[in-house]
């Protein structure tokens, strides 16, 4: 379907539309927030699969991965540069956290989404919990500061060492 | 940590979208000429990936389909831009030299399907450098034809320039249009051997050749850099 979209085919373009709308609405909205904000990334995330769909390579993934990367690239840039977490109280953003946990219960059944599932619960919960934030709800280092009441380097510290414990499970 | 770590963990940032604006707009840039990097973004967008599946699916409002139709139904240079590339590999693949082929872009007649009356004329524009347009060739789709008109193009002493056409209908290789020696360097209306809807398709390329034109049947010299306009439909 992406290669028809590649062609310029407006038909895939509304067929590739109604089946990933959702699922990539979902992913925006979710690092936005407000609604009007998801509209207008959602907007700009088809216009650039319009433009770069000839990029795809399908053996460097599947199209709805390929799709959601783009997805959250623009909502992260437009969040980054719009400075949202700033105003957001933090009431909201313990809500969120909690989400956070229960979210990997939504992991899609393949292997992939398996063996990464089974590598974020080796992580310690409190460690999980931020690589899943920072992934699904576009939080900042700063913002994963502000929430667990931990300076930024240290954040950035536990990251790290997440981000490799991680790589090395999913390489085992 | 080495280099190779420093890399490794800014990609891995990069993907999980920890990364402040500033930093984010550095490794975007940055990736399109470190491979190293690049390669390692990719690897961590395959390893996180499965967990954007985790975000719950949420209806967007009803009217957002009709809104992206009409921005991509604007002035779409990014769509174009594609095209173009493809086009660039397949007039490499029919044997440009590879330094002509690192100069040269054609011109796509990017007609998308609107599902409505697309736009029938196209100006292509043809540089020898990024400051001066070399030729201005616009593409009547209706009318099947092309009129090329020199803007800055430097007279080529002992050479010329020669236009060609690719589209699948005409085979695999480029076929000339014809000559524009430095007596012709005036406007030329040229009248293209193809249906309207294979030109929807074709593609344009000037080349410089030896007097008389390529003596291969295919582009043989450095080829013009292009760039595609849409001209707005003005009925």
């Amino acid at each position: 379907m992406l290669a028809s979209v590649a062609r310029g085919d407006r038909a895939a373009l509304d067929r590739l539309y109604a089946r990933t709308s959702a699922k990539l609405y979902g992913v925006v909205l979710r690092i936005v927030q407000r609604r009007e904000v998801a509209d207008d990334v959602l907007q700009d995330v088809y216009v650039r699969v319009w433009g770069q769909a000839g990029r795809f390579a399908p053996d460097k993934g599947s199209a709805i991965a390929w799709l959601a990367t783009i997805a959250r690239n623009l909502a992260i840039d437009h969040v980054r540069q719009s400075g949202r977490f700033v105003s957001e109280d933090d009431a909201k953003l313990a809500e969120r956290a909690d989400e956070g946990r229960s979210a990997l219960d939504l992991l899609e059944h393949d292997d992939d989404a398996r063996r990464l599932r089974s590598c974020l619960d080796a992580l310690e919960p409190e460690r999980r919990a931020l690589v899943i934030a920072a992934y699904l709800d576009g939080a900042s280092r700063e913002d994963l500061a502000a929430r667990t009441g931990t300076p930024v380097g240290t954040i950035k510290t536990w990251l790290h060492r997440s981000l490799k414990q991680l790589k090395d499970c999913l390489m085992s | 940590m080495t280099d190779g770590d420093d890399i490794e963990m800014l990609a891995a940032e990069y993907v999980l979208g920890t990364l402040d604006a500033t930093e984010r707009a550095d490794v975007a840039r940055r990736r399109v000429r470190e491979p190293q990097l690049d390669a390692a973004i990719s690897a961590w967008e395959r390893r996180l990936g499965p967990l954007a599946t985790a975000a719950a699916p949420v209806e967007p409002p009803a009217d957002l389909l009709d809104k992206i139709r009409q921005r991509v139904d604007r002035a779409d240079p990014g769509a174009e831009v594609v095209v173009l590339q493809r086009a660039v590999r397949r007039w490499r693949s029919i044997g440009l030299s590879a330094m002509a082929a690192a100069a040269a872009l054609l011109v796509v007649i990017g007609v998308r399907e609107t599902g409505r009356e697309p736009p029938s004329r196209y100006v292509a524009v043809f540089h020898q450098n990024d400051e001066t347009p070399s030729f201005l060739l616009s593409i009547d789709l209706a009318e099947r034809r092309v009129t090329i008109q020199p803007v800055a193009a430097p007279r080529q002493p002992d050479r010329t320039y020669q236009l060609w056409i690719a589209s699948d209908q005409l085979g695999a290789r480029p076929r000339s249009l014809g000559l524009l020696s430095d007596a012709s360097l005036t406007t030329a209306e040229i009248d293209l051997p193809i249906d309207v809807a294979s030109l929807r398709t074709a593609t344009f390329g000037i080349s410089v050749e030896p007097k008389g034109g390529s003596p291969t049947g295919v582009p043989t010299g450095p080829a013009l850099h292009a760039r595609l306009l849409r001209v707005p439909q003005t009925n």
